[in-house]
């Protein structure tokens, strides 16, 4: 933030009405949803604004497997491009290491601790949907048809 | 303010040039999103054309009611005969081509006067904001690739209409990390929906950067480098327009400065006769930093009573069984265990209390 002027408590009021981020529909439930990159549960809300706050955490699924984080750097709101950090866990790393080396970037040294727990929730549902489908395919009973010209084909 | 903010300046090739330029007074403007909303609803109507429907519409036929007596609504119906239309109702706004309710006439009131105060606020409020980076992403401008805003670029890249040829503005913009923001503009090219297809407004699109620079030190070349690239608009330093710097009345459009243009916006906000930049009325809107500030702190009462621990939703325990909540709830109960007195006996003979517990009620 360049003048004093500006700061993150005013950027959300000035778009907790409307922002490019912010998802709504007019069926269901009236809950408000952000396409944010920056957010961890995907809700709109001033906690997890990320383009809104100095310090943010964002993590998405990585392309060869694994997750990718992605942080603010303080002080660098007016510099979008310096001020982002990309850390990535690769899929062959251990959960346990992932989820550690998630926690520990978002948690530690005065950054977001307020946000371990859905970090590190966030990559585990990433790393669990890139899990190969391990059940088989269960046998489909054939119907109609399909049925009677197998029973035919088997006689 | 001792130290005014300063920005980097780019070059061509979108690599910083060294040289940095002091921002101008105005990006310290307050930013308010109420008077941007009320001053760009105006000025947005200011370049409507009167339209309305004929005068004569529904009007051009010599039917007149029938009176009462003939089983038929007392409505106005077209004489004569030999024709389906004889007889039909007329004129009335409920009828088959009859006139519409309150025709729309051509001498509605089109056009809004907006104060010109107001008018600054709004343009010096929504150049503030057009320097905040969030801001520009909340707008929906795609400026994560964006080295800096606001965005300036050396005007040695403009000189002898070096971007007269749109492929040469285009790679500009590429170089300078806005090459985002082109493209999403150029995917967002959707049919209107709706009658303004057929009246000149056939598609709607996203708006991308808008490049501001000063026509003295630039030349205008660089306008016809620019107009073809969808959403890419021109603006001369002095003549900003609101309609530009907050589209929709939103806050927050990625500006493209030339070095020369944000050099000369001091000067231009100095030539306007009776404004001053607008003050903020909080000069520190970081509520945090306000509320952690010495100054509050320093008058602040020290929290009451003492430090305790909250206890949410847990379980409730058995005092009886549980040793420890009953000491919690009962600081007796340890004297009481330690002096045995559960198993005293009572004093039958009427001759008082035991002496073990005179002793400990102060008694003796």
């Amino acid at each position: 933030m360049s003048f004093s002027n500006v700061s993150a408590d005013l950027i959300w009021e000035v778009t907790r009405s409307q922002n490019s981020f912010l998802v709504k529909r007019k069926s269901g439930p009236q809950v408000q949803f952000s396409r944010d990159p920056y957010n961890l549960l995907n809700v709109h809300s001033r906690k997890h604004a990320g383009f809104v706050n100095e310090k943010a955490v964002g993590i998405a699924p990585n392309e060869k497997g694994g997750v990718q984080v992605i942080t603010k750097k303080a002080g660098f709101a007016n510099k979008p491009a310096a001020g982002r950090i990309s850390v990535t866990y690769g899929g062959n790393k251990s959960a346990r290491k992932t989820y550690k080396g998630v926690a520990n970037q978002t948690a530690k040294s005065g950054y977001r601790a307020d946000l371990r727990q859905a970090a590190v929730a966030r990559a585990s549902a990433i790393r669990k949907s890139q899990k190969a489908n391990t059940k088989p395919d269960y046998e489909h009973k054939l119907r109609g048809n399909a049925a009677k010209k197998a029973a035919e084909a088997k006689n | 303010m001792a130290s005014r903010p300063t920005v980097t300046i780019l070059g061509a090739d979108g690599k910083a040039t060294g040289a940095t330029e002091v921002l101008p007074k105005v990006f310290g403007a307050p930013i308010r999103p109420d008077i941007v909303k009320h001053v760009h609803t105006g000025m947005a109507k200011n370049k409507r054309q009167p339209y309305s429907v004929s005068e004569k519409a529904g009007h051009q036929t010599s039917a007149e009611s029938w009176g009462t007596g003939r089983a038929v609504a007392r409505i106005p119906r077209v004489s004569g005969g030999g024709t389906h239309r004889a007889g039909q109702a007329a004129f009335g706004n409920m009828c088959r081509s009859g006139r519409m309710f309150a025709p729309t006439k051509i001498w509605r009131k089109w056009h809004v006067k907006i104060n010109q105060g107001q008018k600054r606020f709004a343009t010096a409020s929504a150049l503030a904001a057009s320097s905040v980076a969030p801001l520009l992403m909340a707008r929906g401008h795609q400026v994560s690739t964006v080295p800096e805003v606001p965005l300036v670029i050396d005007s040695a890249a403009f000189e002898s209409a070096a971007l007269a040829k749109t492929s040469a503005a285009l790679s500009l913009l590429e170089a300078v990390g806005a090459g985002a923001d082109v493209a999403k503009v150029k995917d967002s090219k959707k049919l209107r929906a709706g009658k303004g297809k057929l009246r000149g407004r056939r598609h709607r699109q996203r708006r991308g950067p808008l490049v501001v620079y000063n026509p003295e030190v630039d030349g205008s070349e660089l306008v016809k480098g620019f107009r073809n690239i969808p959403g890419v608009e021109t603006c001369p330093v002095d003549a900003l327009n609101l309609l530009q710097l907050a589209p929709g009345g939103h806050l927050g459009r990625f500006v493209i400065w030339t070095s020369s243009a944000i050099k000369e916006l001091d000067s231009v906000y100095e030539s306007k006769k009776g404004f001053s930049i607008p003050a903020n009325v909080v000069s520190q809107s970081d509520l945090t930093r306000l509320i952690n500030s010495s100054e509050i702190q320093s008058v602040l009462n020290g929290p009451k009573g003492e430090a305790k621990t909250k206890r949410g939703n847990v379980q409730k325990k058995n005092p009886l069984r549980n040793k420890q909540i009953m000491l919690r709830q009962n600081p007796y109960a340890s004297t009481y265990a330690k002096e045995n007195l559960g198993s005293v006996k009572e004093d039958k003979t009427g001759k008082g209390v035991p002496a073990a517990f005179k002793v400990l009620l102060n008694e003796v």
